[in-house]
């Protein structure tokens, strides 16, 4: 980890920027302000007190925008992706994990997460990967703190449900184990479900009961399994449904709807004729695979439309890499979303307001706005732009070295 | 089938190692594509053409004809009766050329039975049917190299292809490339053989299997050019050697009769494998992957060998690790030759975007981002001189594009190959307007 300095006791402002507010607006000749961490002021030149013991940093000609939300990435989890030894994505000896949780792997040292800072990525959600039905409960991270506990802002903070047929246990007929199919794998959810229930029950009722001093035979024996799918059924936390055909879309969202779920939707990349049964539900929507290939009848465009067709019908998107190494590519992701429809304002909100919302942060994330933490990027030009340069970072209001890894061997290799 | 949400960092490896076994074929539909006629001719106007060899020209005009270039720049008349495309200052550059790809080989990209496998020929395997190419095509790709993987030491035979998806496999083909041949060292060769505990498990073993393959070739080669010398004499005694197809294509190599690909990832490994081609006296063309040219670029330099490299992919594995985005253009201030490719069904639709991270990741110029893609993967294929930019005489590869080329946000409107009308986006469908599934 590179030195980091404290929250730095007097305000920081950015001065003369162009900022990307989110909320309200593109301001071309912008004043922000930063003090304890947090936004303490946003507006026009002029209009903005400029505290007396402040370091100003003039940032003329620069564009300055909250740092960027990764909806789905496997930071902390992987470092050399061939290598088992530093790999941690995913515990795949059953389907239904819930009890993994992703803070107990989280590596806050892993080589990857100074590189994705460096274009932007202040924020993200840490899941296993999707081989399981349930495979553990996401994390929520900040890209800057000395240790795992400084990094994580939300442990659990969602649990994914993959059906996406990837999690069929059906490598080859012989060595096939249980659930082999879509069936089984619906039935194996359905009982974990049901096993659920019955267990958070007999726990409310000995809770009931020890209230009234009557309790005789002792608490039920604890189930950790359970026990965290437990806020998952009563809808206190959501669970981030994936699923990418049409079919697998309907039968996922039916058995969810069976259990009162809350939930978001992953991927659904499969899913063009559902576009509209998709907007009813009324949820938002995972969207970042849009670089998976359409299927070999579809137009080539089929799945980059995905975007714009979603939020054309109201749907709230957000923008995910699913990546580890490449999550600092996240905004290119957005940026192409763009050319194929998506209005420019929207992507742009894809990777940082309707993220913070989904994952309900936005009231410390997502947009420059005061009392908001203060994860703030200045770069060369448009977020979203592959030639964009990212000049500085800003989390918790500490500008954060940009130097990694990569630049390290860069400046080893000049000299 | 469905990705891992590792896709990419996985769809490496699979490439490379497993071939894309992610993107199996559908079962092939009965296509007809009809070409324009070859000698369909126009004029693009007012355009602001990025031309490769010759920089920007605002306003500029490009007269097709016969398939070719038949001239560019900012006066071109338009022949009496000749069409007059107004491209109202959208952007037009030669075709994308893909010099490192695996698409449209189904599951065949290794022959991984043996280490030394030289005489594989891709071109028996290419599916020119696959939709892969189409995709490449829209995304404004006219050419492009399918290799084989790098499963083995000494791999098989390259296949140049015109993206001209919807017509026969010869038509495909791209006429008069080069041969080109693939090698592979380090990491993939060591696991495939050496997970089932045969040679080569180490880059020991992996160079000894070369070293000997070679050495048995130049046997090979001495006793037929012994027998051709004495029978060209009229020596009747002369016993025909036995013709081996793997000897035969190794020998072809010592010959310099391919252009020689070597994937490739650590700066020693390059080293060593020039030190192998100096004692067998044949040249590299280029070194795919390389993604530590930058710690050796000197050296790569001063022999003459280009680099087939990503624009930011890294980690995926252990030679990964070193892996920089400032490759590509460190290496070229060097003086390497640089090229960037996809190796991947995916990222081939993107490659203008790739190129464009160049110019963010150490200061490339427009010109210099897109002849990595162009003129550079052109060099690496050989056919420098037939493609990779606008150039009078130069085949009339060219793509319109919807924004800024070098941007997230471009997308190819309109690709001609040959200058031919191949893919127009403004088409409903698959957006190709001589293609059509079924019969």
């Amino acid at each position: 980890m590179p030195d980091r300095s404290p929250v730095p006791p007097a305000p920081v402002v950015l001065k003369g920027g162009k900022l990307l507010t989110i909320t309200h607006g593109v301001i071309p000749n912008g004043v922000l302000v930063m003090h304890g961490g947090k936004i303490t002021a946003v507006g026009v030149a002029g209009s903005v007190n400029i505290p007396a013991n402040a370091r100003v940093i003039d940032v003329t000609g620069m564009t300055v925008y909250p740092g960027l939300i990764d909806s789905e990435t496997h930071l902390g989890l992987i470092e050399i992706e061939a290598d088992d030894a530093t790999n941690d994505l995913i515990e795949s000896s059953d389907n239904i994990m819930p009890h993994m949780h992703v803070y107990d792997a989280f590596h806050a040292e892993s080589e990857l997460i100074p590189v994705t800072r460096a274009n932007g990525v202040t924020n993200a959600i840490v899941a296993p990967a999707s081989r399981d039905t349930i495979p553990g409960q996401d994390l929520l991270i900040q890209l800057d703190g000395r240790s795992a506990p400084e990094m994580i802002l939300t442990r659990d903070i969602a649990m994914p449900l993959n059906f996406t047929g990837e999690q069929r246990r059906n490598a080859s007929f012989e060595k096939a184990k249980y659930p082999q199919t879509r069936m089984g794998v619906v039935a194996q959810l359905r009982q974990a479900f049901l096993d659920t229930q019955e267990y958070s029950r007999k726990w409310h009722e000995y809770e009931k009961k020890s209230a009234t001093d009557k309790e005789k035979d002792g608490p039920p024996k604890r189930d950790l399994k359970l026990e965290a799918l437990a806020p998952y059924l009563e809808g206190t936390r959501p669970i981030v449904l994936a699923a990418h055909e049409p079919s697998d879309v309907e039968t996922i969202v039916a058995l969810a709807n069976e259990f009162k779920l809350r939930f978001v939707l992953n991927h659904v990349t499969r899913s063009q004729k559902l576009m509209d049964r998709i907007a009813e539900l009324k949820v938002p929507v995972i969207v970042g695979p849009i670089y998976e290939l359409p299927k070999d009848d579809q137009r080539y465009d089929a799945v980059y439309r995905l975007p714009a067709e979603l939020h054309k019908r109201g749907v709230k998107i957000a923008f995910a890499s699913y990546e580890a190494h490449n999550s600092r590519n996240l905004p290119y992701a957005a940026g192409y979303a763009v050319a194929f429809g998506l209005p420019y304002d929207e992507a742009l909100k894809a990777v940082t307001l309707n993220a913070a919302e989904i994952w309900g942060v936005d009231k410390q994330l997502g947009s420059l706005d005061a009392g908001k933490t203060a994860n703030i990027v200045v770069a060369s030009g448009d977020p979203l732009d592959v030639k964009t340069d990212v000049k500085r970072v800003f989390i918790q209001g500490r500008e954060i070295p940009l130097d990694n890894r990569q630049t390290h061997l860069r400046d080893q290799y000049s000299r | 089938m469905v990705r891992s949400s590792l896709s990419r960092a996985a769809l490496a490896i699979a490439a490379l190692l497993l071939s894309c076994a992610a993107f199996a074929q559908q079962p092939v539909v009965q296509q007809t594509a009809q070409p324009a006629t070859p000698t369909s001719e126009f004029v693009l106007r007012n355009a602001t053409l990025l031309t490769s060899t010759h920089g920007r020209i605002e306003r500029g005009s490009i007269h097709v004809k016969d398939g070719k270039i038949a001239a560019f720049g900012t006066t071109v008349n338009a022949p009496a009766g000749v069409p007059v495309i107004d491209i109202a200052g959208k952007f037009v550059t030669a075709g994308i050329i893909d010099s490192h790809s695996h698409m449209a080989l189904s599951d065949d990209v290794n022959e991984a039975t043996s280490p030394i496998v030289p005489h594989m020929r891709m071109e028996d395997a290419f599916v020119y049917t696959d939709k892969a190419i189409y995709r490449a095509l829209a995304a404004g790709v006219t050419s492009a190299m399918l290799l084989h993987g790098s499963a083995d030491m000494i791999g098989g035979q390259s296949v140049v292809i015109k993206n001209k998806f919807g017509l026969s496999k010869e038509k495909m083909l791209f006429p008069g490339a080069p041969a080109s041949i693939k090698f592979a060292s380090g990491e993939n060769p060591k696991r495939v053989f050496g997970s089932r505990e045969q040679l080569p498990s180490t880059r020991m073993g992996n160079f000894a299997v070369q070293r000997q393959a070679l050495q048995e070739a130049r046997e090979y080669m001495r006793e037929w050019d012994d027998y051709t010398a004495k029978a060209k004499k009229g020596d009747k005694d002369a016993k025909q050697p036995k013709r081996d197809l793997k000897l035969e294509a190794l020998a072809d190599v010592l010959r310099g009769k391919f252009l020689v690909h070597i994937h490739c990832y650590r700066a020693d490994e390059f080293l060593t494998e020039l030190q192998m081609a100096k004692e067998f006296g044949y040249k590299v063309r280029a070194f795919h992957h390389a993604l530590e040219a930058y710690k050796v670029a000197d050296e790569l330099e001063k022999e003459g060998v280009g680099i087939d490299t990503f624009a930011d992919w890294w980690g995926y594995k252990y030679e990964a690790w070193d892996a920089i985005p400032w490759n590509a253009v460190m290496s070229m201030r060097k003086g390497v030759r640089v090229a960037i490719k996809s190796d991947s069904d995916d990222y081939i639709r993107r490659l203008n975007q790739e190129a464009a991270k160049t110019m963010r990741y150490g200061g490339a110029t427009e010109q210099e981002a897109l002849q990595m893609i162009t003129l550079n993967a052109a060099w690496i294929m050989g056919v420098e001189d037939r493609v990779g930019s606008i150039d009078v005489g130069k085949d009339a590869d060219l793509v319109l594009w919807s924004d800024y080329p070098l941007s997230t946000y471009a997308v190819a409107d309109k690709v001609w190959i040959d200058g031919q009308l191949w893919f127009d986006r403004s088409l409903p469908g698959y957006g190709m307007p001589n293609y059509k599934e079924g019969l």
